[in-house]
């Protein structure tokens, strides 16, 4: 099954290098790229964007958390419609791929530049290891293997791929990697659907509480897990023979198999709520008791996040002017609607057909494992292969895209050296990723990838949407606001993911800081300007990004340059 | 494939910071022509309006939601072709919402940067 993913990179590469070759006498970016369509570009866009967490986390999390998780994809795409609506322009007028470079060009000002740097690669790492660990826990599942061999191998994947300079920054790769995300994940989901039979269907959309086993089922911890069991329960452990199990707390180790018998009752895990139950059916996100507030605060990470990842800013420097790139961020509106009505089924059918999983903590594999348990004959083995390739064209369209952004500012902001050393920058940043993923398989794709919006949507969305559209920004108001935006999210992320996760309110305030880390780094960025002067220029700076391109003149047309050779 | 020089994609700005020489302010500092300047000061002006008016429907759709849906547990039991009314305002209700905002707010920043009699031919 593992080679399922074998075609996926041979096309990824042949487009690659098709691609690279079509234009390679000049630079994609600048030159060749100005033929492609808003369309094209959306595409390409979309395809970068739809991450692990969108092919699997999302419905993962609706297996865990409930019906509530329907709200991150709402979350993801409607980012670009703040995108649109304040950054895509006016950023693509700048010249700048990265904001570090929009620091430069708005604020002038290389302390800034090298701030935003480092934030490039607290937002690339956080985003970067759930890709790993999602796609070592496909492989896992799949292939059988451990998890960690799952990370090593999709950290060779990586590496080999970039060492074969597969998939440079060609748009129509990206474009291709959506189409065939988009079909690999909705030819499944429909054929899911009008395979599973009408009492599936008639469960999954009236769910009941799994607290029974209806059949015999096998759970394989791949973690270790507590167990609390409220009453006797028939089971058999490692293949053992069936015990009766007295009321208590039992540690599950990871790699065993327990078998627990047909009607016996479902232990507790943890303060999840198991699937299914009325909690679990309500449309809101609640992890603390305050349900309103959670689901804002996700919002608000993902809506205003989506502008300051650095592997989709990139992609925006890909449209031919302003005018392009806005109509890009629209379209794509449009494409990841299309992708996310298709999560929800997965989570719904995975929790009628797989509640298990959430007793094993495998719930990100839930889109992976739906196929087999449908139908055990070789049309179920290939959707399985199917929805594999897809996951891992997802995880390899991300990283790659990720990799290159945090390369970018190790080499060009942080140390600025020859390109040389770029080519080998992305190998070792996938390596510290795969050492990162190592531990981290307990962590859900879906939340750490909301943490990573969390850190963007605190830093890099108010440096760009005051630099845009506040003349008043000066250096060291942008550089406080985004050093208070940096420690009151990843910082208090960070303390949440180590210390573990606080009860009620707290859980919101440090699991999902969004809700006040926003508007904090926002006031404090407006706070300090106000103390401040900004340069003469500043205005200047500023109005020159809302002007066209075409009828600037000479204002905003410093990227028409021909582009340095090496 | 013909073996082609490659060619090193770095953005204007980069290019900039890594030719040196600036320090504190940018190699040269932007200026605007006054016309220039008046005119960029209207659109930034309008651009502004509209964006907000869009982000206040958006916030509206997105904080409001969640909170009807608390408000309101009684939709989980109104049940459209079988699917609850909640599930579906959280899971498709949102959609065509944001297509709809997306293509008003590309129509308005269209319009405004480039006025009709001013219009060209390219898309």
């Amino acid at each position: 099954m593992i080679f399922a993913i074998v075609p996926v990179l041979l096309i990824t590469l042949l487009i690659g290098a098709r691609g690279v070759a079509a234009m390679r006498t000049t630079s994609d970016f600048l030159v060749a790229s100005r033929r492609i369509s808003p369309t094209v570009n959306a595409a390409a866009v979309s395809g970068e964007y739809l991450s692990a967490a969108s092919f699997l986390g999302v419905a993962g999390l609706v297996v865990k958390d409930g019906v509530g998780a329907f709200w991150y994809p709402v979350g993801f795409a409607a980012g670009y419609i703040v995108m649109l609506a304040l950054v895509a322009a006016p950023l693509r007028r700048t010249g700048a791929l990265t904001v570090p470079d929009f620091a430069e060009a708005r604020l002038g000002s290389p302390v800034l530049r090298r701030l935003a740097a480092v934030v490039v690669l607290v937002i690339g790492f956080l985003y970067l290891v759930p890709q790993f660990t999602a796609a070592g826990q496909v492989l896992a599942v799949v292939g059988g293997s451990p998890y960690w061999v799952g990370v090593v191998i999709a950290g060779a994947a990586v590496s080999i791929t970039l060492a074969l300079g597969g998939m440079r920054a060609a748009t129509y790769v990206q474009a291709f990697q959506f189409a065939l995300k988009l079909v690999l994940f909705i030819v499944p989901a429909i054929w899911l659907v009008l395979h599973v039979g009408p009492s599936t269907r008639a469960n999954a959309l009236e769910p009941v509480e799994f607290t029974r086993f209806p059949a015999a089922t096998q759970v394989q911890f791949r973690l270790d897990t507590e167990l609390t069991i409220t009453e006797p329960t028939r089971v058999s452990i490692g293949g053992g023979p069936q015990q009766v199990l007295p009321p208590g707390r039992y540690e599950a180790h990871a790699g065993t198999t327990w078998v627990f018998d047909a009607g016996a009752a479902v232990p507790q895990v943890g303060a999840g709520r198991p699937p299914g139950g009325r909690e679990w059916e309500r449309p809101l996100l609640d992890p603390g008791g305050y349900p309103v507030l959670a689901t804002w605060s996700v919002l608000i990470a993902t809506v205003f996040g989506t502008m300051g990842l650095p592997h989709i800013l990139v992609r925006f420097h890909t449209s031919a002017d302003g005018h392009g790139a806005r109509r890009t961020a629209a379209i794509t509106v449009g494409l990841l609607g299309v992708f996310y009505l298709f999560p929800p089924i997965y989570g719904l059918l995975g929790a009628v057909l797989l509640p298990e999983l959430y007793l094993s903590g495998g719930t990100d594999t839930v889109v992976v494992a739906l196929p087999a348990r449908v139908d055990q004959s070789w049309v179920g083995s290939l959707f399985t292969a199917l929805l594999t390739a897809g996951a891992f064209a997802a995880f390899l369209a991300t990283s790659l895209g990720l990799l290159l952004a945090v390369s970018g500012a190790i080499s060009h902001d942080l140390v600025p050296g020859t390109l040389r050393r770029l080519r080998f920058t992305p190998l070792g940043a996938a390596a510290v990723a795969v050492l990162l993923a190592l531990p981290a398989a307990r962590v859900d794709v879906g939340v750490l990838v909301t943490s990573a919006f969390a850190v963007a949507a605190s830093t890099f969305c108010p440096l760009l949407v005051l630099g845009i559209w506040w003349p008043r920004l000066t250096t060291q108001g942008a550089v406080v606001g985004v050093v208070v935006g940096l420690i009151s999210s990843a910082g208090v992320i960070g303390v949440d993911l180590f210390l573990g996760t606080p009860p009620g309110l707290l859980a919101i305030v440090l699991g999902q800081p969004a809700l006040w880390s926003v508007p904090l780094a926002f006031a404090t960025m407006v706070l300090v300007s106000l103390r401040g002067r900004p340069p003469a220029w500043a205005a200047a700076a500023m109005l020159r990004l809302h002007l066209d391109e075409s009828e600037a003149g000479s204002a905003a047309t410093d990227d028409f340059r021909p582009p340095r050779m090496s | 494939m013909t073996r082609q020089r490659r060619i090193a994609v770095t953005s204007p700005q980069t290019r900039l910071a890594l030719a040196g020489g600036r320090r504190g302010v940018p190699p040269a500092p932007p200026h605007l022509a006054p016309a220039d300047a008046e005119r960029a000061r209207r659109i930034h002006r309008r651009q502004l309006r509209y964006a907000l008016i869009v982000l206040g429907l958006l916030a509206a759709l997105l904080l409001g939601l969640p909170v009807l849906l608390a408000a309101a547990p009684w939709l989980d039991e109104v049940r459209f072709a079988g699917i609850p009314v909640s599930w579906l305002a959280v899971a498709v209700l949102p959609y065509p919402v944001l297509v709809a905002l997306a293509w008003c707010q590309l129509r308005w920043a269209e319009r405004t940067e480039r006025p009709p009699r001013r219009a060209r031919g390219r898309g």
